[in-house]
């Protein structure tokens, strides 16, 4: 009775929960990956990639239209994206571009985001 | 050598030992009144107890000490200093090395560490009447999360590293970080996450002395609130910032920065409602202890994440040796709460008992927990999924979309049972209950119709708008009711009417979210001089384009005529940095929507690319925020008396251990 008046209220307010976590990351989730990991990566739909960008940042349309080339390691590819970016993008910043990589092998960024030099670090003095 | 002594770079060097110095002396302290508290605790030697107490203090002195030292070091500019080297230069503003003590890793621990101390220093003052054994060990806790601090500032992370060579200048502050709200958004978000340990302690210590009673509420709730409140203005301060600052066009961006900050601060508004059934009732005590000791366990735990760099977030902070340490520590914290929580808590004070129906007061707080908790785990889910996924496989992220479709409802939830839950009475429904649910009702069906015949469709506006209309009728109702008949009960039951306020408060929140979520328009455009853009209704011209060298860098400020005021977003470079640039946003608040304009470029030819966002009711979010913060405030302090009465005649004096 006590079980049937809580318990089960309850019960379903948590199962609720749990389905929509569920529902919701497996819809939502995107891989992020390196540029080496994008290259033998088969899974369709957007991604998420970090990279550093190289010296050969191509501005045009007033600024808001870019390519840039993005590299980690040993990989790189180019990539292509248009809004505004953020301030502190320029060459040697790692950045996230969130998008596809086209069958012309450039990568279509929806978003760009840029590592934030937050509070916490700058270029260390040291090492 | 004294002669020595006078040469300053010699004596700049003594400064930084100083600090290490104090570090470690305050470490041996804190430890030592961990270690005395818990043993005179177990003992009940009042007088260890006093000894352990008074070490505490002393231990905080030696945090005191080191802070003064440390930010001494950083306005004599003393390069010699690691710390004040990479974050501060000759040039950087005052008020902005003033601020340098908490801009950087160690620093903000020493910080964390100091308002851990005075905080803590002030509720066992504060708990004198506790009785011996629950303050003895509330000591001890604190003075074990105090060494914790003091053994990563002393050993592993310290903010009095020396360089071989003193440099001539430092590297100065990032110019994103070169704002005035650098002033007060970290302090007040650290000092929110130090004061969580304290409501910990006192939980901690009430279970290991077996008492759980009314002082015991009293002042965990107290402290709580405490922690909970600095947490709201933090969170507050955070998003203005961002919104202000960043020139995203937004407030909000999941980010498990921001996510680590927004968990805490769900569990302990749970654990404020929920221990209101235990003040009336002396129901849900072990579940009120839980949520306490889970706020502290998540500001750790969102240490760690954050600090150590386990998980992708666009801060970068610096990786450190600090980060096994905190898993550790977080570790250690787990394992203990879940063994108390398991060994001392007795019968579990459930609600559950045969005359109370679900639909009441307590199932309604009942309920709100269980969606908080649901909303903070989908929080939690979100950002450790891609620590999780990348040890099976691809490291997976979640963005936006995946926070609003899991929490959104959970949120819509909680709206709902804010507009009839303080309606619901304690118990047993009453007639007069369904009489009263009539006004949240005509709320809410009236600004459906509004929405409606105003054209709006979209389904997620269409619930929010009107619950928050509901909710704002709940409240307004009780708030007219009261001043017809009795104005005076408005002043004499202020916890009451305070938590009313703050219950509007986020109503007028939840519209501005909601209005800027689902209606903001932007556009980009590049303009000559003379040309205009519309936006939403809204006209800008834009006039022309200055530029102006200053010391250290260079400002392009574009002029744009918006009715008869002039909105300058410009776009600094900072030559000595790389050529970074750092864009001003420009905002024009009106009552009805901000008009948010980004300096994106200039062309030599004098033309300059505009993105202007127009961001509906805003100015609701600071607005109903203040009033959240407001009413807390004034409903809670100096308000200690009628609460503790109340609790005293309700709840057994001691527990049933």
């Amino acid at each position: 009775m006590l079980f049937l008046r809580w318990g089960l209220p309850g019960l379903v307010v948590v199962g609720c929960v749990g389905y929509l976590i569920f529902s919701a990351s497996g819809g939502s989730a995107e891989y992020y990956l390196t540029v080496s990991e994008l290259r033998t990566h088969t899974h369709a739909g957007d991604v998420r990639v970090a990279g550093v960008v190289q010296n050969d940042v191509q501005k045009s349309d007033g600024g808001l239209h870019v390519t840039f080339t993005e590299k980690d390691g040993t990989a790189s590819m180019p990539v292509d994206y248009s809004g505004p970016l953020p301030d502190i993008f320029k060459p040697g910043i790692t950045v996230v571009v969130e998008g596809k990589l086209g069958g012309d092998g450039v990568f279509h960024a929806r978003t760009l985001l840029a590592k934030c030099p937050s509070r916490f670090s700058t270029q260390p003095y040291t090492s | 050598m004294p002669v020595a002594l006078l040469d300053p770079a010699v004596y700049l060097v003594i400064l930084g030992y100083f600090g290490a110095g104090a570090l470690l002396a305050g470490l041996v302290l804190g430890g030592f009144a961990a270690l005395l508290s818990f043993w005179a605790g177990w003992r009940q030697a009042p007088l260890f107890i006093q000894v352990g107490r008074r070490a505490f203090y002393a231990a905080t002195t030696m945090v005191l000490l080191a802070a003064v030292v440390l930010e001494a070091a950083l306005l004599t500019h003393d390069f010699s200093l690691v710390y004040v080297a990479e974050h501060t230069d000759l040039s950087t503003p005052t008020a902005l090395v003033v601020a340098g003590f908490y801009g950087g890793q160690e620093g903000s621990l020493l910080y964390w560490t100091l308002i851990l101390g005075l905080l803590g220093s002030a509720s066992l003052v504060a708990s004198a009447s506790l009785g011996g054994r629950v303050a003895a060990y509330a000591t001890g806790i604190l003075a074990a999360i105090l060494s914790f601090f003091l053994f990563v500032l002393a050993v592993v992370a310290s903010p009095f590293e020396l360089l071989a060579i003193t440099p001539p200048d430092g590297l100065g502050l990032n110019p994103v970080l070169r704002d005035m709200g650098m002033l007060i958004h970290p302090p007040v978000v650290l000092a929110g996450f130090a004061a969580f340990a304290i409501p910990f302690s006192f939980a901690c210590a009430a279970l290991l002395a077996g008492r759980a009673d009314a002082a015991w509420i009293r002042h965990t709730r107290r402290f709580a609130l405490l922690a909970w409140g600095l947490q709201t203005t933090g969170l507050l301060l955070g998003m203005w910032w961002a919104y202000h600052v960043l020139g995203w066009g937004g407030y909000w961006g999941w980010d498990p920065v921001e996510n680590v900050a927004l968990m805490p601060w769900l569990a302990t508004t749970a654990y404020l409602h929920s221990s209101q059934v235990q003040e009336r009732r002396g129901r849900l005590r072990t579940w009120n202890l839980g949520l306490v000791m889970l706020a502290f366990l998540l500001v750790v735990f969102g240490t760690f994440i954050v600090r150590s760099g386990v998980v992708p977030s666009v801060h970068t902070f610096a990786i450190s040796a600090i980060g096994p340490w905190f898993l550790g520590f977080l570790g250690a914290c787990l394992l203990f709460s879940v063994a108390l929580l398991a060994l001392r808590s007795g019968n579990p004070g459930a609600v559950a008992e045969r005359e109370t129906p679900v639909v009441s007061r307590e199932g309604a707080f009942v309920l709100q927990n269980l969606l908080l908790i649901g909303a903070t785990a989908v929080v939690f889910w979100g950002t450790v999924l891609p620590l999780v996924s990348g040890m099976f496989g691809g490291e997976r992220v979640v963005g936006a979309p995946y926070y609003e479709r899991a929490a959104g409802p959970l949120f819509a939830g909680l709206l709902a049972l804010l507009a009839v839950g303080p309606l619901l009475p304690w118990r047993r429904l009453r007639r007069a209950t369904y009489r009263a649910l009539v006004w949240p009702a005509a709320g809410l069906a009236l600004a459906l119709v509004v929405l409606v015949v105003a054209g709006v469709r979209a389904v997620p506006a269409l619930i929010v708008f009107p619950l928050a209309a509901g909710v704002a009728a709940t409240v307004l109702a009780e708030f007219v009711r009261t001043a017809i008949r009795k104005p005076r009960a408005i002043l004499r039951k202020r916890r009451h009417y305070g938590a009313y306020l703050a219950h509007l408060g986020l109503a007028v929140v939840v519209v501005g979210i909601a209005a800027s979520h689902f209606g903001q328009q932007e556009k980009d455009v590049t303009l000559q001089p003379g040309q205009q853009a519309t936006v939403a209704g809204y006209t800008l011209t834009y006039t022309g384009l200055q530029q102006r060298q200053l010391a250290d860098h260079a400002d392009f400020v574009a002029a744009m005529r918006f009715g008869d005021q002039t909105l300058e977003p410009s776009r600094a470079t900072y030559a000595g940095l790389g050529g970074q640039a750092l864009t001003h946003v420009a905002i024009s608040t009106t009552p009805v929507a901000d008009v948010y304009v980004v300096l994106a470029d200039t062309g030599a030819d004098g033309s300059a690319t505009f993105r202007i966002f127009v961001n509906p009711l805003v100015v609701f979010i600071w607005a109903g925020g203040a009033a959240i913060v407001v009413g807390v405030v004034l409903g809670n302090v100096g308000e200690a008396g009628p609460a503790a009465e109340l609790a005293r005649r309700r709840i057994p004096a001691t527990l049933p251990a």
